[in-house]
C-alpha cells in the first residue's frame, strides 16, 4: 500500500505541539528538582541506623523501583483522590507519580555515589578532627557528586521519556498533544513521526554528554 | 478518614487481573524472546570495524533508546498496518514494538559487557591464531556473558515495567484490567492497589536476586551495572 | 644452520610516532635471542611484529625462508608489504606468543587453556587436543593443577599455563614479552626455568626481558634496541660484558644489582 506522507498537517499544529513541549519539559524539571531533593533525604534515610527512618524509607523505595511508572501514575489519578485530602488533577497526578518515582532512583544513586568513594577519605577527613557533618560535606560529596552527575543525567532522560505516560491521565504534554492531532487531522505516522523527533533532539544530546563524562571520569580515576 | 476499604470487589474479579498478568509475562517473554538475539546482533554489528555498518547501526540503536517507548507503540500501532497493508492487533504491535525498544537496551548491554573484557583477551586469541569470530565466540562472549547477568536482568525489569503501555492500545494486560474493572466496580483505590501489588510480588523477587549477583559479582570485580 | 627468522628494514610507526626505524635480523633455527632496551625502545613493538600482533609499516619477514605478504614494487627503496589477514592467522598459529600478563583465559581451566589452540584453530581431534592439553601440562610441571581455573593458580604457575597453551600449538618459533615482570620476585625463577628448559631443547625464541643474569645464561644472542634501532647485537659476552656503546653501558648500569660475571661496565 502507498503511503502519502503529509507532514503539513502536522505543522500546521505547531501551537498544540509548542503547548505540548512546554507541558512535557515543565513535568520533567519539575519531577527532577523534587526528585533530587527528596531522594537525599530518603537516601539518607534508608542508611540511617534508626528503624522508624530505614523502614519506610526502604519500603518507599522498593515499592516505586518496582512498580510500573505508568501504574504509580494512575494510581496517583483514579485511586488517590478517594483518600487525598486535596484535590488531585492530572498534572498533580503525575507530577506525585513521577517525583516519587524520580525520588526513589535518585536515593539509589546517591547511595551509590556516596558507598564508591574510599574508606580512606572517610579516615583521612576524621583524623583531621572533622565531625560526621563536616566530613561528608567537604570531603566525601565534593568526590561524589562528580561520579553522580552521569547517573542523575541518565534518571533525567528516563524521567523525560516517562512524562509520555502523562498522556494516559489527558495531561496535555506532546503525546497528549500528538493524540489531538492526529483525530482531527487522521495523521497519526506523521504526528508521531514529528513527536518522537522532538523527543529525539531532547533527549540524544544528553545521552551523548553523559557518555562524554563518563568516559572522562573513567579516565581521570 | 471516613473510606470504607473493600478489597472483596477485587477479589470476585481476581482471575481477570491474573489473566491479565499472564497476559503481561506474555508480552515481555515474546519480546525477550526476539529482543534478546536482536540486540546482541545489534551489538556486534555496532562494534563492526567499518564505519558504514557501525554507524547506521547506532543512529538506530540511539533513536530507539532516545524516545519514550509510548510514542514507539503508537507509531507501529498506527504506522503497521498503514505502511504494510497488513492489519494488526494490540497484541502484534506490542510484541513488535518492545521486542525492537528492548533490542536497543539490550545491544547495549552486550556491548558494555564486551567492551569490558581487557584488551589482553583479545591478543591471547589472536596470538594463538584465532581470527576475530572464534575469538568473540569463544574468548570474549563467555566472559562477556556473565559480567552482563545484573544489567541484562535489570533490563528486563524495566521491560516488564515497560509493558504496562499496552494498555493504551487496549491489550488486556494487568493494567487494563484492573482499568477495565476500576471503572465497572468503583472501587479504583481497592483495585490500581492491588495492581501494583501484583507487579510489585513479581518484580521485587527479581529485583532482590539482580542486587544479590551484583553483590556477589562486585566483590570479584566482574559486575558491568553502577 | 637453517635460516628460520628473517628480518629486513623493519619499520613501525603509531601514527607519527615513529617506534621501529629499520631493523635487521636474522634469527637461526635453535637459536635463543634476547632483546634488551629500556622502556619506549621499542621492543615489545619488534616482538609484535614478528607474529604480526602488530602490521609492520614497511619492511619484509620472512619465516622458515617463506616471505610474509605480499610486496609491493616500488622504485624508491622503500619496502612495502600488503598482508592478508588469513595468512597473518596461519602465522601466528605457527608463532607462540607469552605475555606480560598472562592472559589465560579466566573461564577455562589450565586444562582447557592449553586445548583451546589446538581445538578451535587447529580444528584437531578431541582426543588429540586432551593429549596435547596434558603432555604440556607437564612440560611445564603442572600435571597436578590441570582442572583449576587461572584465578585459583599462583602468577608463576598462570605463566607456565600460558607457555603451556603457546606450545601445544608446537610452534616453530617462540615470544617471551617480558614474561616474568609482572610476577612477584619469588615466582620468577620457576618461569625462567621452564624458559631455559625450552632452550635446551632446542626451541628457536625471541625473548624480552629485564632479567640480565637470565639473559647472559640463556641467550645465544643479545640484541640491545634504543630508539627503534638495534644500537649493539653479538654474544652475550660481548653486549653485557664488554659493550661497545655509551648508551648500552648506561643501561647495564642501571641494572646492576643483577650480578653479571666479570661486570665491566664501569
Amino acid at each position: 500500500m502507498e503511503h502519502v506522507w503529509d507532514f503539513e498537517s502536522v505543522f500546521t499544529n505547531w501551537r498544540l505541539l509548542l503547548t505540548g513541549l512546554g507541558n512535557t519539559v515543565l513535568l520533567a524539571v519539575v519531577c527532577l528538582a523534587i526528585g533530587l531533593f527528596l531522594g537525599l533525604f530518603i537516601g539518607a534515610a534508608r542508611y540511617s541506623k534508626n528503624r522508624l527512618l530505614n523502614v519506610p524509607a526502604s519500603v518507599f523505595v522498593e515499592v516505586f523501583r518496582n512498580t510500573p511508572a505508568l501504574v504509580q501514575i494512575m494510581w496517583f489519578f483514579f485511586a488517590f483522590p478517594i483518600i487525598s485530602p486535596f484535590r488531585i488533577d492530572s498534572f498533580t497526578a503525575a507530577t506525585l507519580g513521577l517525583s516519587l518515582n524520580t525520588a526513589a532512583f535518585c536515593s539509589e544513586i546517591y547511595r551509590a555515589g556516596i558507598q564508591s568513594i574510599h574508606r580512606g577519605q572517610w579516615e583521612a577527613a576524621k583524623a583531621l578532627g572533622m565531625r560526621y557533618g563536616e566530613q561528608m560535606r567537604r570531603v566525601i560529596l565534593p568526590q561524589a557528586m562528580r561520579r553522580m552527575i552521569p547517573a542523575f543525567m541518565n534518571r533525567a532522560i528516563e524521567l523525560t521519556k516517562m512524562t509520555s505516560l502523562a498522556s494516559v491521565i489527558a495531561f496535555g504534554e506532546l503525546v497528549h498533544q500528538a493524540k489531538t492531532i492526529s483525530t482531527i487531522e487522521f495523521n497519526p505516522i506523521e504526528t508521531y513521526t514529528v513527536v518522537g523527533f522532538i523527543f529525539f533532539v531532547m533527549i540524544w544530546p544528553i545521552a551523548i554528554a553523559v557518555r562524554g563524562l563518563e568516559r572522562r571520569l573513567s579516565r581521570h580515576e | 478518614m471516613g473510606y470504607e476499604w473493600d478489597f472483596g470487589v477485587v477479589f470476585r474479579d481476581f482471575d481477570l487481573l491474573l489473566l491479565g498478568l499472564v497476559n503481561t509475562l506474555k508480552v515481555t517473554g515474546l519480546a525477550l524472546l526476539f529482543g534478546v538475539p536482536l540486540g546482541l546482533v545489534l551489538a556486534l554489528l555496532r562494534l563492526s570495524r567499518h564505519g558504514m555498518i557501525r554507524i547506521p547501526v547506532g543512529i538506530v540503536i540511539e533513536f530507539l533508546r532516545s524516545t519514550p517507548p509510548l510514542v514507539q507503540l503508537f507509531w507501529l500501532f498506527f504506522a503497521l498496518p498503514i505502511l504494510t497493508g497488513i492489519n494488526i492487533t494490540p497484541f502484534i504491535a506490542s510484541v513488535v514494538t518492545f521486542s525492537l525498544q528492548s533490542s536497543a537496551f539490550f545491544a547495549e548491554v552486550f556491548r558494555g559487557g564486551i567492551v569490558s573484557i581487557e584488551k589482553g583477551q583479545w591478543e591471547a586469541a589472536k596470538a594463538i591464531g584465532m581470527d576475530r569470530g572464534q575469538s568473540m565466540r569463544r574468548v570474549i562472549l563467555p566472559q562477556a556473558v556473565k559480567r552482563m547477568i545484573p544489567a541484562f536482568l535489570e533490563r528486563v525489569i524495566e521491560l516488564m515495567k515497560t509493558t504496562t503501555l499496552v494498555a493504551t492500545v487496549s491489550y488486556a494486560d494487568l493494567l487494563y484490567e484492573a482499568n477495565t474493572i476500576a471503572q465497572a466496580t468503583f472501587r479504583p483505590l481497592e483495585v490500581f492497589t492491588v495492581a501494583a501489588a501484583m507487579y510489585f510480588a513479581v518484580l521485587f523477587p527479581v529485583s532482590l536476586f539482580v542486587r544479590r549477583l551484583e553483590r556477589r559479582l562486585g566483590r570479584t570485580g566482574e559486575g558491568t551495572v553502577h | 644452520m637453517t635460516e628460520l627468522l628473517k628480518i629486513e628494514k623493519l619499520g613501525k610507526s603509531f601514527g607519527a610516532l615513529e617506534v621501529l626505524k629499520g631493523i635487521d635480523l636474522t634469527v637461526e633455527k635453535g637459536e635463543t635471542v634476547v632483546i634488551l632496551g629500556s622502556s619506549g625502545s621499542g621492543k615489545s613493538t619488534l616482538l609484535r611484529c614478528v607474529n604480526f600482533m602488530e602490521i609492520p609499516t614497511s619492511g619484509r619477514i620472512a619465516i622458515a625462508g617463506k616471505p610474509v605478504g605480499t610486496e609491493r614494487n616500488r622504485a624508491d627503496g622503500w619496502i612495502q608489504v600488503d598482508y592478508r589477514e588469513s595468512e597473518l592467522i596461519g602465522i601466528r598459529a605457527t608463532v607462540g606468543m607469552v605475555f606480560q600478563h598472562f592472559n589465560l583465559f579466566p573461564h577455562m581451566t589450565a586444562f582447557g587453556n592449553v586445548m583451546e589452540g589446538p581445538r578451535t584453530v587447529l580444528k584437531l581431534p578431541r582426543g588429540e587436543c586432551e593429549a596435547r592439553a596434558e603432555t604440556y601440562l607437564s612440560k611445564v610441571g603442572l600435571a597436578d593443577k590441570m582442572h583449576s581455573y587461572p584465578a585459583h593458580l599462583s602468577g608463576g604457575q598462570q605463566q607456565r599455563v600460558a607457555i603451556a597453551r603457546a606450545l601445544a600449538m608446537e610452534p616453530q618459533l617462540m615470544l617471551f614479552d617480558e614474561a616474568t615482570s609482572a610476577l612477584d620476585p619469588e615466582l620468577v625463577g620457576e618461569v625462567l626455568q621452564t624458559i631455559r628448559s625450552l632452550a635446551d631443547e632446542g626451541m628457536t625464541m625471541l625473548i624480552v626481558t629485564h632479567e640480565l643474569g637470565f639473559a647472559y645464561s640463556v641467550a645465544s644472542k643479545v640484541l640491545f634496541l634504543s630508539d627503534g634501532v638495534i644500537l649493539e647485537q653479538g654474544a652475550p659476552d660481548d653486549v653485557l660484558v664488554r659493550p661497545k656503546q655509551q648508551r648500552t653501558r648506561d643501561f647495564l648500569r642501571g641494572h646492576a644489582t643483577y650480578k653479571l660475571p666479570d661486570l665491566a661496565i664501569t
